[in-house]
């Protein structure tokens, strides 16, 4: 790929969750995973992001060993996903993107006691609580719930347990927009009563865009890039430049351009790199830079989608 | 004190964090001796991470805009006077000048248009009398 100069590695800090070199190939199609390289911090609230087909599905249902990789390893809180699946998925509160309706029979309040006989730490105190801001029908079949109820429901399975890591999956598909909103209070103010890494795979981004710390993105089954936020917000910017007639670009600089737009003598280029640097570079090949302006986290991903495409 | 978070800004949250809790006490919204927001409480208000309001609350104890006490949270320091006021409005001209470049005006040009403005704006309300 092209794109070789973006950072794919987090670096040196404790991983609650991590895949190396994951590959999934479902029957004759093309691969899920092609080598995935997932690396979320302990405490982090990573999102992950990404076209619908791009793999984000398939790499959480790894972790919960719910779907077997072909090769490669993953691990959660450090412990093989494959050799101690019950132990890991203890770990985990996860919300499913299609909630499975196995026990549709059961109301919501029976399924909840159910799902909680699995999980020594789950406190019905905080499921009431839960299940009251977000309104679950508990006496209602689970079969009969809408969409937006059956997340609501699931998240509630998910959360009550307080589990090390949470796999969100789409999480607010099927939501309101005041439920949405519901949702995001309700996680940060989890997260500020129990440590919990958060891997959040969207691609709605800019409803993480508050709460991320972390990002990949992800294309055709393995990481575009992965970074700590702060690093795609400070070294991602869309300069604005005139630059003479016949212009032929800034020697030294290429290898960094996501994306050429513009018209004429006026060019608009997502360049990664510090600001300074790549502006006195346009400079020096004769732009005259007129702004750089910064990329909110789903600009960016997009970005970097459209540059993972094209490179 | 009310924090506005703007996502388009290109400042990190934290520092936007940080500069607006500056702005109040420059202000005076926020007095020596008022408690701010527990992290949680304004984690919540904001919909923000957790992690991004311990950030600013370490970087605001840093710099001596805030104290904290154990158990019993954070609290506004004695403002700095006018060395924070030129702080912040150094802040507030190098975005004026950000702009004006980008429609490709120089810092003195802008300086002067502000004064004229400013003394069309003074002159207003005087002949409106």
């Amino acid at each position: 790929m092209g794109l070789s100069f973006l950072p794919t590695r987090v670096g040196d800090t404790p991983l609650a969750v991590e895949t190396r070199g994951v590959e999934k190939r479902y029957g004759g199609g093309a691969a899920a995973l092609a080598g995935l390289d997932l690396q979320v911090p302990e405490g982090a609230v990573y999102v992950l992001a990404g076209p619908n087909g791009a793999g984000k599905s398939t790499a959480l249902k790894i972790l919960l060993d719910l779907v077997r990789a072909d090769r490669g390893e993953a691990r959660v809180c450090g412990l093989p996903t494959t050799r101690r699946p019950a132990l890991v998925r203890a770990q985990i509160g996860f919300v499913p993107e299609v909630v499975e309706t196995a026990y549709g029979w059961l109301t919501a309040r029976e399924f909840l006691a159910h799902h909680a006989a699995f999980y020594a730490t789950w406190d019905a105190g905080y499921a009431d609580a839960l299940c009251q801001r977000l309104a679950v029908p508990l006496h209602a079949r689970v079969e009969s719930l809408s969409k937006g109820a059956l997340r609501r429901m699931a998240l509630v399975s998910a959360l009550a347990h307080r589990p090390a890591v949470l796999l969100l999956d789409e999480p607010t598909d099927g939501l309101d927009p005041l439920a949405r909103e519901e949702f995001c209070a309700l996680l940060v103010e989890h997260l500020t009563t129990a440590p919990t890494t958060v891997l959040w795979s969207t691609h709605h981004v800019h409803e993480a865009d508050r709460m991320a710390d972390h990002v990949g993105v992800i294309q055709e089954g393995r990481l575009v890039m992965q970074a700590p936020r702060d690093t795609v917000s400070a070294s991602l910017r869309r300069y604005r430049a005139q630059v003479p007639p016949a212009w032929t670009g800034a020697p030294g600089l290429n290898g960094d351009v996501l994306l050429r737009e513009g018209a004429g003598r006026e060019i608009a280029w997502t360049v990664w790199g510090p600001e300074r640097e790549v502006a006195s570079r346009l400079e020096a090949a004769g732009a005259v830079v007129r702004d750089a302006l910064p990329l909110s986290l789903e600009e960016a991903t997009l970005a970097l989608l459209r540059a993972g495409r094209e490179g | 004190m009310l924090i506005d978070l703007d996502l388009s800004d290109g400042r990190p949250l934290y520092q936007q964090i940080v500069d607006e809790v500056r702005r109040a006490v420059v202000q005076g919204t926020l007095a020596a001796g008022d408690p701010l927001p527990s992290v949680r409480a304004l984690a919540a208000e904001l919909r923000v991470n957790p992690n991004t309001v311990q950030q600013a609350y370490r970087e605001l104890e840093r710099a001596g805009v805030v104290y904290s006490r154990r158990g019993q949270g954070t609290f506004a320091a004695r403002p700095g006077g006018d060395g924070e006021r030129e702080l912040l409005l150094g802040d507030v001209a190098e975005r004026a000048i950000r702009d004006a470049r980008r429609f490709g005006f120089e810092p003195h040009e802008l300086a002067e248009a502000i004064l004229r403005a400013a003394g069309n704006a003074a002159t207003i309300p005087s002949t409106q009398e």
